[in-house]
């Protein structure tokens, strides 16, 4: 990096600026207090400081962990360690760096016979469980432990029974619960989206401004916020990438749409403070409106037990396969790496290709009970798209187990 | 110093250890516009070198873009210090670095494109904007273009170049009932994509008057370009990808040799095939070629790269992702699905009595990999075909349905591809493409609408 590079850059951005036609006036923008200071992620144990050869052996031990039986045919073991060191300056007065520090991993076997494959991933898909801390992390995910378990489960898997389709009492696991909130909710409450600023790629949203403190989001029993100052959250900051400070924010309480997540352009459009969304995937990339740590807050039910209590007959999900959701984030069709039958309040025997879809308003309406602060969690996820070009932001969600009334399953085409 | 030296330079970093350099320079422009106004205008210039080191079958590798002497050396220490690691842990399966082949250039670059013009965006913007405004619509959408330069050096000799340039306009016109509809181009060259027929095309897909709603069952379909890519796309990755295969893990696994599809798709990897993406080799540095993956409607051949051919007792056939292979495996990025016989889209409905257009895919995912069955939603056009033509608009509806299963009962394709890539580009810039017809199938299963 040089002094004429910057420079270059800079006449690049006027340059750019200048050649494209007038649009619509953009609202003021308050000034904001400048930022300064510096602020950094908590870490106990250096992740870049312990050996390669540590690393290795924590996850070779898992990944033999699950082989064995001829029938698993792939298995993954994996860790990361990222830091990331920001710097900000505004033309404000803002002057401000920070520094985060994510690790976790993950491991995965996937089975295969008789033309069927299954997949068991542990403690999450897609890379498994990954936030803003230290070695730590990785250590208390304890991989080996559970490599076995998760090996057998992906054979089970392979002649359980298919999902039956069907109007069920669904109950979710907090993973799978967290990525449902990453999608109906999170997104949707994008402020960007709601103003059509994304439509181009990620899409709008059902939600419009004018809904906020009035609009029933989903049924009592749904809170959420969105809390940048959440310990160990992937969304977790000092600062946005605006220089905005991070903050918590209720989204919907007793189930009433109360606030949006916003960066200073969309806040400014429709008369409100920012919310301290913005966010952007590195240097080479503009902040947009991105979720923080996005969390539904845990409720009364007394653990996944409680939630299964009373249940005659229904379906019990858990650890995402699929997910898809439309471009007004309404209409969405989940599957879960695997599915247990529910049978007078105990859970049963293993179903294959479980598959769950539904409405926004109505399946949040559905939602009958959460569990409890025993049973919340923090889940990071590490692919969250959105921006052109492209950006993938790191979020987290907290999030217990929940369970919901006559929803659809077994979704096969 | 030009790329290829910067790779040398690099290398040698390296020296005694069998390894590979790689250098990416990309150059890119990026114009957004929402509501007939540009948001966001990205400009980037960005240089990053890889190096990959090799012992006994285990690599290691570290990126940079720190290219003085002390960020060159830091990433060939992490580079070396993972191989050495890896190594320790027991010997791998990666059967070494390729060796040098004869490369053909590939016609993969514009010039003219790679200037990289913001008044080029700007026009294009202008008149997406202007047609918009003439039919009472607002235009969103985004013009983007860029230059890739690459250059890999091995320890087994291989040096070679490469610059490749891509250009992408899509708009959606919308109304102010939230109705949509969507045209895109892609390119090899900027100069090639005419914006006014793409927001001719986006404003005619949009829906006029209220949509209806269609119950979930199974439908005769017309996939329009868009769609057809995205299905492809998806297939690619499920049962071309010659890891999967090998593992028992593919959707062609234990079907080489058999009728997957109808016998009208001829599906061939082609990065040669003018008009394509054009590239001349992989990220292992191995040429490419063509390679027919369906003929006539049996499943022929899955892709590789050097890693997953040792896995399968094959050849890599130049499909490396990235520097000594992917742990996902490899697939192909020039599909070419062959046309058929219709002359139009409306000569694809013309047999339909009651069936569905499909402009566009949105959000797709897989649902049971070995089948390929997918799950996705409709967006911006989708209309209800009535006695073979398209009329009344109908909302977004999610279909669930295998990708082999669509194109085995396909009926028929247009004699006209079009060249469909995404341009949303995450990452270290690179431009895929699909060139596909749009085609009819019977039985689209479609299992909701919102």
């Amino acid at each position: 990096m040089s002094k004429r590079g910057l420079e270059g850059a800079l006449a690049r951005a006027v340059e750019l600026a200048a050649a494209l036609p007038a649009g619509a006036a953009l609202p003021w923008l308050d000034p904001l207090p400048p930022a300064q200071g510096h602020w950094r992620s908590q870490c106990e144990i250096d992740p870049f400081a312990g050996s390669l050869d540590d690393r290795l052996e924590l996850l070779l031990a898992a990944d033999a962990a699950m082989r064995g039986d001829p029938r698993i045919v792939h298995t993954e073991a994996q860790s990361l360690a990222i830091r990331t060191s920001i710097a900000f300056a505004s033309s404000e007065g803002a002057a401000i760096t920070q520094e985060r520090i994510e690790s976790g991993g993950g491991i995965a076997a996937h089975a295969a016979a008789d033309g069927e494959l299954q997949t068991r991933s542990y403690p999450s898909a897609h890379g498994g469980s990954v936030a803003l801390a230290g070695y730590e992390h990785l250590l208390s995910l304890d991989l080996a432990a559970h490599a076995p378990r998760v090996a057998e489960e992906a054979v089970a898997l392979l002649s359980a029974p298919p999902c039956r389709a069907g109007r069920t009492t669904l109950v979710l696991g907090d993973e799978q619960l967290a990525l449902q909130v990453h999608e109906s909710i999170g997104h949707a409450l994008e402020l960007d989206r709601i103003l059509l600023g994304e439509t181009s790629y990620a899409g709008a949203s059902w939600v419009s401004p004018s809904d906020i403190g009035t609009l029933r989001y989903g049924s009592e029993l749904l809170a959420v916020t969105a809390d940048a100052t959440l310990p160990r959250g992937l969304g977790s900051f000092g600062w946005d990438d605006e220089g905005v400070a991070a903050q918590r924010v209720t989204l919907i309480d007793a189930g009433i749409l109360q606030a949006t997540l916003s960066d200073r352009m969309s806040a400014a459009t429709i008369g409100t403070l920012p919310s301290g969304a913005a966010r952007a995937d590195g240097f080479a990339r503009q902040p947009i409106v991105r979720m923080t740590n996005v969390s539904i807050e845990p409720g009364e039910a007394e653990g996944l037990e409680g939630l299964l209590d009373g249940v005659r007959e229904g379906l019990y999900m858990e650890t995402n396969r699929s997910w898809s959701i439309d471009d007004q984030r309404l209409h969405f069709q989940f599957g879960t790496e695997i599915g247990r039958e529910i049978r007078n309040g105990r859970l049963g025997r293993l179903v294959r290709n479980p598959t769950y879809a539904g409405v926004t308003p109505r399946f949040w309406g559905a939602l009958d009970a959460v569990a409890n602060a025993g049973s919340w969690r923090v889940w990071g996820l590490m692919n969250c798209g959105k921006g052109e070009p492209g950006q993938v932001a790191h979020v987290s969600h907290g999030a217990a187990p929940a369970r919901f009334r006559d929803v659809e399953v077994g979704v096969l085409g | 110093m030009n790329d290829l030296e910067l790779a040398r330079r690099a290398l040698a970093l390296l020296d005694g250890d069998e390894s590979q350099a790689t250098v990416t320079h990309e150059r890119s422009l990026a114009t957004r516009f929402a509501r007939s106004t540009p948001t966001q205008a990205t400009a980037v210039e960005q240089t990053t070198v890889e190096l990959l080191c090799v012992r006994d079958g285990q690599t290691g590798s570290a990126r940079t873009n720190r290219l003085d002497d002390d960020g060159l050396r830091a990433a060939a220490q992490r580079a070396r210090a993972a191989t050495i690691a890896a190594a320790r842990s027991g010997a791998g399966e990666y059967p070494g670095l390729p060796e040098p082949a004869n490369v053909d250039a590939c016609a993969g670059f514009d010039p003219a494109t790679a200037a990289l013009d913001p008044a080029q965006a700007a026009g294009a913007l202008r008149t997406a904007f202007a047609a918009c405004a003439s039919a009472g619509l607002e235009a969103f959408g985004l013009w983007t273009a860029g230059a890739v330069h690459t250059a890999i050096a091995s320890s087994r000799g291989i040096a070679l170049t490469e610059a490749v340039t891509d250009a992408h306009l899509k708009v959606i016109a919308r109304d102010t009932a939230g109705r949509s509809g969507f045209a895109s181009a892609t390119s090899v060259a900027s100069g090639e994509i005419d914006a006014g027929a793409v927001v001719s095309a986006a404003i005619e897909r949009r829906a006029s008057r209220e949509p209806l709603e269609l119950a979930p069952g199974a439908y005769p379909v017309v996939l329009d370009h868009a769609a057809v890519a995205t299905l492809l796309e998806f297939l690619a990755e499920l049962a071309f990808n010659g890891l999967l295969h090998a593992e028992g893990r593919g959707a062609l696994t234990d079907r080489i040799g058999e009728r997957v599809c109808a016998p009208n798709i001829t599906i061939r990897d082609e990065p040669g095939a003018s008009g394509t993406f054009s590239r001349a080799f992989d990220a292992e540095g191995v040429p490419k070629h063509a390679l027919t993956l369906i003929g006539d409607g049996v499943a022929r051949a899955v892709v590789h790269d050097t890693r997953s051919a040792a896995r399968a007792h094959a050849v890599s056939t130049g499909h490396a992702l990235t520097p000594g292979g992917d742990p996902d495996g490899a697939i192909p990025t020039n599909l070419v699905l062959h046309g058929g016989g219709a002359a139009s889209l409306e000569e694809l409905c013309a047999p339909i009595e009651r069936g569905i257009y499909v402009t566009r895919l949105w959000y797709v995912n897989t649902v049971e990999p070995r089948e390929a069955v997918l799950t996705g939603m409709t967006r911006d056009g989708t209309f209800l075909i009535e006695d073979g033509r398209i009329g009344r608009p109908l909302r977004d509806v999610r279909f669930t349905d295998s990708v082999l299963r669509i194109l085995a009962d396909t009926e028929e394709l247009t004699a006209a591809l079009r060249l469909v890539g995404e341009a949303d580009l995450y990452g270290e810039r690179f431009a895929t493409a699909a060139l596909c017809p749009a085609l009819r199938a019977t039985g689209f299963r479609v299992s909701g609408s919102a």
